[in-house]
């Protein structure tokens, strides 16, 4: 969830809450206020009919009867009241409702009493014979015989009952009722502007940041020197004066430090390519004089009894001088795959039949040494061939590194297999022999310039590009959009794997 | 008569090592020291085969290589280059050298690229001479190929063909149902047998496949035999 998002949410709810607190707030005191003129309206009406009649009791006691069509008289326009006659224990002696009471009907003394004694309460609830209800608004006064000091005991009371409903019961309903609905409607409608409002405010203050994650990303994409160089720049917020603003500014400093050692560690690796590259240029020709020197030689004293010990000298340092020229050959190689500026000469081929064709060039040197080698091919007759586009010298060398390399570790008796197969949109092309097998810790380093694995098992035959072919290997299957696998058990054999996009 | 090389290398120990074992070879050599000179010796007597270095002061093997070129000389030349970049040796084919080699190569190697430079050289004179002599073309099934003129046509239709690629293809249709491995193959058509040049072929054939075949990748002309090399196909008689 978007920190945009979350604070909308809790703006809304928040505003939610409150507005239920507001309704909730209003229509209690809507509800006092409403009992309270209810309660005095009703009190001063028992006032005013206790002011104008000081014998009701006797009145009711002469003629119990017409008593009550007298109290409805009275209430003749109040609506929705009920006038009583109690005795002083409560009992119902007359009303104006149309239900019959059950005889000696009592109604609760104690809000009677509060209602008729202390004219200071802001109301007073109590029962409601009619409706067998503890809740509804009374208003009481005292009845006394007439004509008698005021300490005389008290002989009754009139008991006014309103039952006007204030709100309508239930909760849901109070919330649709007149009085709640447009408050409701106006706190909702605020709420949910001041949430847009939030959101839009949230967005506006946050697009310094979300500029800020795109120029990242986009970094993190393309990197710093692919495309245009001011690429990130470009994505990056203007500076605003505040925190923004500041990490802005930070990230656009720490960019143009990275950039600055990016660059660094770019020219660096050029020089190293191109010393690299040169070195391995300027010793191509004293590498060649000398080859040809003790070729020459080599030549002249061929059959000459006499120089046998002379010859055995020249063919050593013939030999060594042909690793050196191999190595200065392999570098200056590797530093040309390396060149950003190198294009694959890539045509599409089968590869089953080149790995004939390797196995068929490398097939008298591994007979010589006893070992079985040969091309594998898929069992099934109608199995897609391996086609893929590759640049034939470049992946022929790469192939033949390999096989080369299983042939050097090998003993007689071991097999070397040469195999492609189909895997989904990509061909794994397999060099697996049961040689000796790879260390375990030395497999990670195994493609490392100049990391001469299984050293001691290596054959002290001083053949050429030490630590490098594997390295060629690498950057061959790298060029051509691949991968490279070792997997290689001690005792039992090594198996790489080049996984190769298939040609479309 | 010993056929006259023309060295061409601004380095002089190379140079002398280069004219030295090239003598003892039996070659009428000559030596130079850069490309103007080259190209002045040529203008005084035309040599059998010209050693370029392809990077000498002034002007340099490419150049000596196109003004050679542009004059309409068909002298076979041998590029040195110390640079084994592609794209060296792509330009150097390009450019009208015949061959090259990479420093630091060998004398063995050297030599052999020699003798089959002149070899090509006197058999497509040879071919020229027989123009006159009407050789008869050579025919299998829908291929039909004519040595003296360096045309092919298959199933009617005239084929475009580098000079390798024609050679290689006549070299399959002089032989037709014989297996090459493809070292055989250099050796034949390309003169030479040197390890870690068989990719050559390779290509070759696969370019020749792309112009011939409907399906390069079920080719019917010039078929792969499993384990052996590449043989062309007989046509029933």
């Amino acid at each position: 969830m978007s920190v945009r998002l979350r604070i909308a949410l809790t703006i809304f709810v928040t505003g939610a809450l409150t507005a239920l607190g507001v309704i909730a707030t209003v229509l209690f005191a809507f509800q006092r206020f409403e009992h309270e003129t209810t309660f005095q309206r009703a009190d001063a009406f028992l006032g005013r009919v206790v002011g104008m009649y000081d014998n009701i009791f006797e009145m009711h006691q002469r003629q119990p009867q017409e008593f009550n069509q007298f109290l409805r008289n009275l209430v003749l326009f109040e609506p929705d009241t009920q006038l009583y006659l109690l005795d002083a224990q409560g009992t119902v002696l007359s009303s104006t409702g149309n239900t019959q009471l059950p005889p000696g009907f009592k109604v609760r003394l104690a809000p009677v009493q509060e209602a008729a004694g202390n004219p200071d309460m802001p109301y007073v609830m109590g029962d409601d014979p009619e409706r067998m209800d503890a809740g509804a608004i009374i208003a009481a006064r005292v009845v006394r015989r007439a004509l008698i000091r005021n300490d005389e005991p008290v002989a009754g009371y009139l008991y006014l009952v309103c039952h006007k409903p204030v709100l309508p019961e239930g909760r849901l309903q109070v919330l649709g009722s007149s009085i709640a609905k447009p408050a409701l409607v106006a706190i909702l409608g605020v709420v949910l502007l001041a949430t847009a409002l939030t959101m839009w405010i949230v967005a506006t203050v946050t697009r310094p940041l979300r500029q800020l994650t795109q120029a990242v990303a986009s970094i993190s994409q393309g990197g710093l020197d692919d495309g245009a160089r001011d690429a990130p720049e470009r994505h990056l917020p203007p500076r605003t004066p505040d925190e923004f603003g500041q990490l802005t500014g930070a990230f656009a400093m720490m960019l143009d430090t990275v950039r600055r050692q990016w660059t660094a560690l770019r020219r660096l690796d050029h020089f190293r390519r191109e010393g690299v590259s040169n070195l391995s240029h300027d010793l191509r020709s004293p590498l060649t004089a000398t080859t040809a020197c003790l070729e020459t030689l080599e030549g002249r004293w061929q059959g000459d009894a006499a120089r046998t010990d002379d010859r055995a000298l020249v063919e050593m340092a013939l030999r060594n001088t042909r690793n050196a020229a191999r190595l200065v050959q392999s570098l200056g190689d590797l530093a040309l795959l390396d060149e950003p500026t190198f294009r694959l000469r890539s045509e599409v081929l089968d590869v089953g039949e080149l790995l004939d064709d390797i196995a068929v060039r490398f097939g008298q040197r591994a007979a010589s040494q006893g070992v079985q080698l040969q091309a594998q091919h898929p069992a099934e007759p109608n199995a897609r061939p391996p086609v893929v586009a590759l640049d034939i010298e470049l992946f022929e060398r790469a192939i033949a590194n390999l096989v080369d390399n299983a042939l050097k570790f090998c003993r007689a008796g071991d097999s070397v297999s040469l195999s492609a197969r189909m895997r989904g949109d990509r061909v794994e092309v397999c060099v697996a022999d049961t040689g000796p097998g790879i260390p375990e810790a030395d497999v990670p380093h195994l493609f490392d310039r100049f990391y001469q694995a299984r050293q001691s098992v290596a054959p002290s035959t001083g053949a050429g590009g030490k630590g490098l072919g594997l390295a060629i290997v690498k950057r061959i299957a790298e060029l051509h959009a691949g991968e490279v696998r070792v997997d290689s058990t001690p005792g039992q054999g090594t198996r790489v794997t080049l996984v190769l996009p298939l040609a479309t | 008569m010993a056929a006259t090389i023309l060295v061409a290398e601004d380095q002089a120990d190379i140079r002398d090592l280069l004219v030295m074992n090239l003598r003892s070879a039996n070659y009428d050599v000559h030596a130079v020291a850069d490309g103007t000179a080259a190209l002045a010796s040529q203008n005084e007597r035309a040599s059998d085969l010209l050693i370029l270095d392809l990077m000498m002061p002034g002007m340099d093997g490419l150049e000596v290589c196109k003004a050679l070129r542009a004059r309409g000389r068909t002298t076979p030349i041998l590029m040195l280059t110390a640079k084994s970049t592609e794209l060296d040796r792509v330009l150097g084919l390009e450019l009208g050298a015949d061959d090259y080699l990479t420093k630091p190569f060998s004398l063995a190697e050297l030599l052999a690229r020699v003798k089959a430079l002149l070899r090509r050289a006197d058999v497509q004179r040879a071919a020229q001479s027989d123009l006159q002599g009407q050789p008869s073309p050579i025919r299998n099934g829908d291929l039909e190929i004519a040595p003296s003129k360096r045309s092919v046509r298959y199933q009617g239709v005239a084929l475009d063909c580098t000079a390798l690629e024609f050679d290689l293809l006549l070299h399959f249709a002089q032989h037709p149902g014989h297996v090459f491995s493809r070292s055989q193959l250099l050796d034949a058509v390309w003169g030479y047998t040197h390890d870690g040049y068989e990719h050559t072929v390779t290509t070759h054939i696969n370019r020749l496949r792309a112009k011939l075949e409907a399906d390069p990748m079920r080719p019917q002309l010039i078929l792969t035999v499993r384990g052996a090399g590449y043989k062309m196909r007989e046509a029933p008689p």
